[in-house]
């Protein structure tokens, strides 16, 4: 599977003299130099000189150090690693759409705007909130747009809030993106199975008492913006009191924001805007299978209420209907709003990432109402497959069906003195890559698996039976496992030196 | 559904290994109340056949140009095959956030070789992964310059700066009651000097000025640093055409402490406005500071040289809410595509690119000046954008040019009322004499309004 041979960084290989490109023949005058000479280009210090083919051999090479979803299961929890159905690659690059620039006039873009309103659409219906913007690059964007538009509907009521609350299970990303957007952060306990608590939590270990949901509404009251609540949470269960923590929160007149990493779990099965949330992002890099190509671009749109529509970002795609004959088809055009005094404004440069938006669209048109809700439905089956088969051999966190994914912690195997980390490296040197590990931090060394719709029952067996027979060496021959991996190209690597001493680019020798 | 691996027999397995009569009942977590009882209310699936047939319909209903004299932030170049081919190996597309370095080394290295270039065409010490565009790379370099000047609580940002760049930074500052962003106005279409000065004071943490700007002209940083940083504020250079970066001198070389900006420049189509590639870079001091991914080199067990994600106390997995910024995925394949650009045009390709960039644009104005309702606003270098005054009336000259498959450049009276009246052209290596040729006789045609 891996290239064994190493690949020298590109700058090693440089040649003076040689080409990866020709440019045209040059039809007009050479430019005249009208740059102040200090401002002239001096040259470059990294920028190598290759051939084409050494470059595409480069690259080819490096790709081949790489785990793809192509390769197989691809388990990591809260990322949904989802096939990426090709025919939206190529209809995203078709180029009726990548040639459009955003700044042409709107009659000249009607395809993009359709495209734009159509998933729109979709996105309102699948989560029953009525106003959607594509604008947030990514989820964490949309995080950020969410919560501006919670801060907005408390400034148009004259009010200004400062905390809002967030549960000690929920993503990195959430009070960052608290903060970000100028808000302190309150934590919200979780309770013995993992949901958010409505009571003070007493620490097992230190005697100290967490204040539960209900003392923090009470005591801090309309001092509370809102919540940020990941649902399904982050070890996979519903928060199967979702409707009374928005009613508790909504009492106080605080918003309840949606981060929708998990939507998986609930296209087709359950609504947001049905169970009480006013807010919301989905990762369509998620949900939709546009792919993660190595870190982005994703897309981050965020779904609100009608009381949150004024204050959606500009510009906003509206639909008109063009008036004809009797009995015709009406047609319709489309056009960008720019004209909502109370819009937060602008949230990216232009329209969002609207190359993962076309993929996100055919992603829905090929499913369908009926394969979106298969799709959950196998998702769901699938981690309870896996949960099924390991239980015993990995302890679970909790003992009861989860939705999409299955967390389980090192407790069995710590016993051998072989841990999470040991048991990922060493599913690499069986091919696969790692589940999510260490998160979410309210489980001790855990191990979050979402398997995701797309794996048939043969991977999962033979995933399982990797995971098993892990299981057994850990107890056998542990230092095979705090070895690992020994089979892929580099063994592990030394990431103290490499935060301590950073070396974060290439330096002539 | 043919993405999904169902069949009658396997599935029932599925079910009997877990216990279950079907999948809905590993649903009982889900409260009745919050159930959808009704299928969604939209149109069932639909083959590879259809689906891509009504894709092909609404990317037929865009306009298809010969020619877009048209810039502003998104810039059409030409990108080479090569690109397109590497970047559809699912090695790459498909792959996770590198996470795990021993089986994610491919895009390491990619990220650790992209990050040396952006520094290399910055002339700055440490960049990151990328950010989302252009401008929300402004808000990042804003807010970092904040905490990099500590007590410093102001930003001054040029009125030359791009106008949705400057709109995305005041979306982000409004939540925030101890900023604030404050214009610096224009002068002979550059940051005027004068208004720098006045609002220059012990509260301004940075500066940050266009290069070249949005009318297309070059700001002169070395100028600019000498008051910038006599009080004590950090210089932002924000550049929305990397091919600048061929013809310009690196701002880290003259007098920029952050530059950052759009790269999508480099290896993308225009894509109506994305997925394009925010890019910051700073200086090795502030690298601490930096928002987003990094990735160092190191070696492995065995002493092998191999790559990791680095610096990770910055970032909101382990600092939560005191972390540099919320940014978690960002623009990788986008950032790749960059570095495959940046390595097969290497230093001549893109000072030639740029050079032919500079000759265009200088041929389309000449040609333009040449008709009688064009006029030049002011005189400041340029490189592939530019501004000229026309004294017709704009829709009617967009009429024209649409009517002929051209767009035309931009109406500057629609960001800045002062320049009421001026359009923004730009021209690329993509531009023929014969586009160029093309639209001066057709604006040549179009009537003069009295």
């Amino acid at each position: 599977m891996f290239l064994r041979q190493r690949e020298p960084l590109s700058f090693e290989r440089s040649v003076p003299g040689k080409r990866g490109m020709d440019l045209p023949k040059l039809d007009v005058p050479e430019a005249r130099d009208t740059r102040p000479a200090h401002l002239q280009r001096s040259g470059f210090d990294a920028l190598p000189e290759l051939s084409e083919v050494e470059v595409i051999r480069h690259f080819t090479r490096l790709s081949k150090w790489n785990y793809g979803v192509d390769d197989g299961i691809y388990p990591l929890g809260s990322c949904t690693m989802k096939h990426n159905p090709r025919l939206n690659e190529k209809v995203a690059g078709l180029p009726g759409f990548t040639d459009s620039h955003p700044m042409a006039p709107d009659a000249f873009v009607q395809g993009n705007l359709e495209t734009i309103y159509t998933l729109q659409e979709w996105l309102k219906e699948i989560t029953g909130l009525p106003g959607v913007t594509l604008q947030p690059s990514a989820g964490a964007a949309g995080e950020l747009t969410g919560v501006m538009l919670i801060r907005a509907y408390h400034v148009s009521k004259g009010a200004k809030r400062r905390v809002i609350l967030i549960p000690d299970s929920g993503h990195g990303t959430n009070p960052a993106t608290a903060a970000m957007a100028g808000y302190e952060v309150v934590e919200l306990p979780s309770g013995t199975d993992g949901t958010i608590s409505f009571d003070d939590v007493t620490d097992p270990v230190n005697g100290k008492v967490r204040k539960g949901l209900r003392t923090l509404v009470s005591e801090l009251g309309s001092e509370i913006a809102g919540a940020m609540i990941t649902n399904p949470n982050t070890i996979g269960v519903f928060e199967y009191r979702f409707k009374e923590i928005s009613d508790l929160l909504h009492s106080v007149d605080a918003l309840v924001y949606m981060d929708g990493a998990n939507m998986n779990a609930l296209v087709g099965v359950a609504r947001p805007g049905d169970f009480g949330v006013d807010v919301m992002h989905l990762n369509l890099h998620k949900t939709m299978s546009t792919p993660h190509g190595g870190g982005g671009p994703g897309a981050g749109p965020v779904c609100c209420s009608a009381e949150l529509l004024p204050f959606l970002p500009v510009p906003v795609v509206v639909r008109d209907t063009v008036k004809v004959g009797e009995g015709e088809v009406p047609r319709h055009s489309y056009r960008m709003a720019w004209d909502r005094p109370q819009s937060i404004g602008k949230v990216h440069t232009f329209y969002g990432n609207f190359g993962i938006l076309v993929r996100a669209l055919t992603y829905c048109l090929s499913h369908g109402s009926d394969g979106l809700k298969a799709a959950t439905l196998r998702a769901i089956v699938n981690a309870n497959y896996i949960r099924t088969r390991l239980k015993g051999a990995y302890a679970l966190h909790i003992d009861s069906p989860t939705l999409h994914e299955v967390v389980f912690s090192d407790t069995n195997q710590a016993k051998h003195d072989v841990h999470t980390l040991d048991i990922a490296k060493r599913l690499i040197d069986h091919g696969y890559h790692p589940p999510t590990i260490y998160f979410p931090m309210i489980v001790p060394g855990a191990l979050m698996i979402e398997p995701t719709e797309s794996e048939s029952k043969d991977e999962l067996d033979a995933f399982c039976d990797t995971m098993l027979q892990i299981a057994k060496e850990a107890e056998e021959n542990p230092d095979l496992l705090h070895q690992a991996p020994t089979l892929a190209p580099l063994r592990r690597l030394d990431e103290t030196t490499a935060a301590r001493k950073p070396v974060l680019k290439w330096a002539k020798g | 559904m043919r993405y999904l691996p169902s069949s009658p027999v396997e599935d029932r397995a599925l079910l009997d290994t877990i216990g279950v009569p079907n999948a809905e009942a590993l649903l009982v977590g889900i409260p009745d109340s919050a159930r959808l009882r009704r299928e969604l209310d939209l149109p069932t699936q639909g083959s590879e056949q259809e689906v891509a047939w009504q894709m092909m319909g609404l990317a037929n209903r865009n306009t298809r140009f010969c020619a877009q004299f048209l810039g502003a932030g998104a810039y059409d170049h030409f990108v080479p095959s090569a690109i397109d081919a590497m970047i559809s190996r699912q090695e790459w597309f498909t792959a996770y956030t590198p996470y795990q370095p021993e089986i994610s080394q491919g895009t390491l290295q990619h990220i650790f070789e992209y990050q040396t270039l952006i520094c290399d065409l910055t002339g700055l010490d440490v960049t990151n992964a990328s950010l989302y565009d252009g401008g929300t790379a402004c808000v990042e370099a804003a807010l970092m310059a904040v905490r990099v000047a500590k007590k410093r609580n102001t930003v001054l940002v040029s009125r030359g700066l791009h106008p949705m760049y400057r709109e995305v930074l005041k979306t982000n500052f409004a939540p925030h009651d101890d900023l604030n962003l404050v214009e610096v106005g224009l002068k002979d279409g550059v940051t005027d000097l004068a208004d720098l000065q006045a609002k220059l004071s012990a509260d301004v943490a940075a500066v940050m000025v266009g290069y070249p700007n949005f009318l297309g002209n070059l700001e002169d940083l070395t100028a600019l640093a000498g008051p910038v940083h006599a009080a004590g504020a950090l210089l932002v250079s924000v550049t929305q055409e990397a091919f600048a970066f061929g013809w310009f001198e690196a701002p880290g070389k003259v007098g920029a402490d952050m530059a950052c900006g759009e790269a999508m420049s480099l290896g993308n189509k225009p894509n109506y406005g994305g997925p394009f590639l925010g890019f910051l870079a700073v200086k090795d001091a502030h690298k601490r500071e930096i928002p987003g991914r990094v990735v160092g080199q190191t070696k492995d067990l065995d002493g092998q040289t191999g790559y990791v994600l680095t610096l990770t106390a910055r970032e909101q997995h382990i600092r939560r809410d005191k972390a540099t910024s919320n940014i978690c995925s960002n623009q990788g394949l986008v950032a790749l595509r960059a570095n495959i650009f940046m390595q097969l045009a290497g230093p001549e390709g893109l000072k030639g690119l740029a050079q032919q960039n500079a000759a265009k644009a200088q041929y389309l104005r000449q040609r333009l000046l040449e008709l009688p309702d064009m006029a030049p606003v002011d005189d400041q270098p340029f490189f592939n954008e530019f501004m000229l005054r026309y004294t017709g009336d704009y829709a009617t000259l967009q009429e024209a040019c649409l009517r002929e498959s051209l767009l035309p450049g931009l109406d500057l009276g629609r960001f800045y009322p002062e320049y009421a009246g001026c359009i923004l052209w730009c021209a690329t290596e993509l531009h023929t004499r014969q586009m160029i040729e093309s639209l001066v006789e057709i604006l040549a045609r179009v009537p003069a309004t009295v």
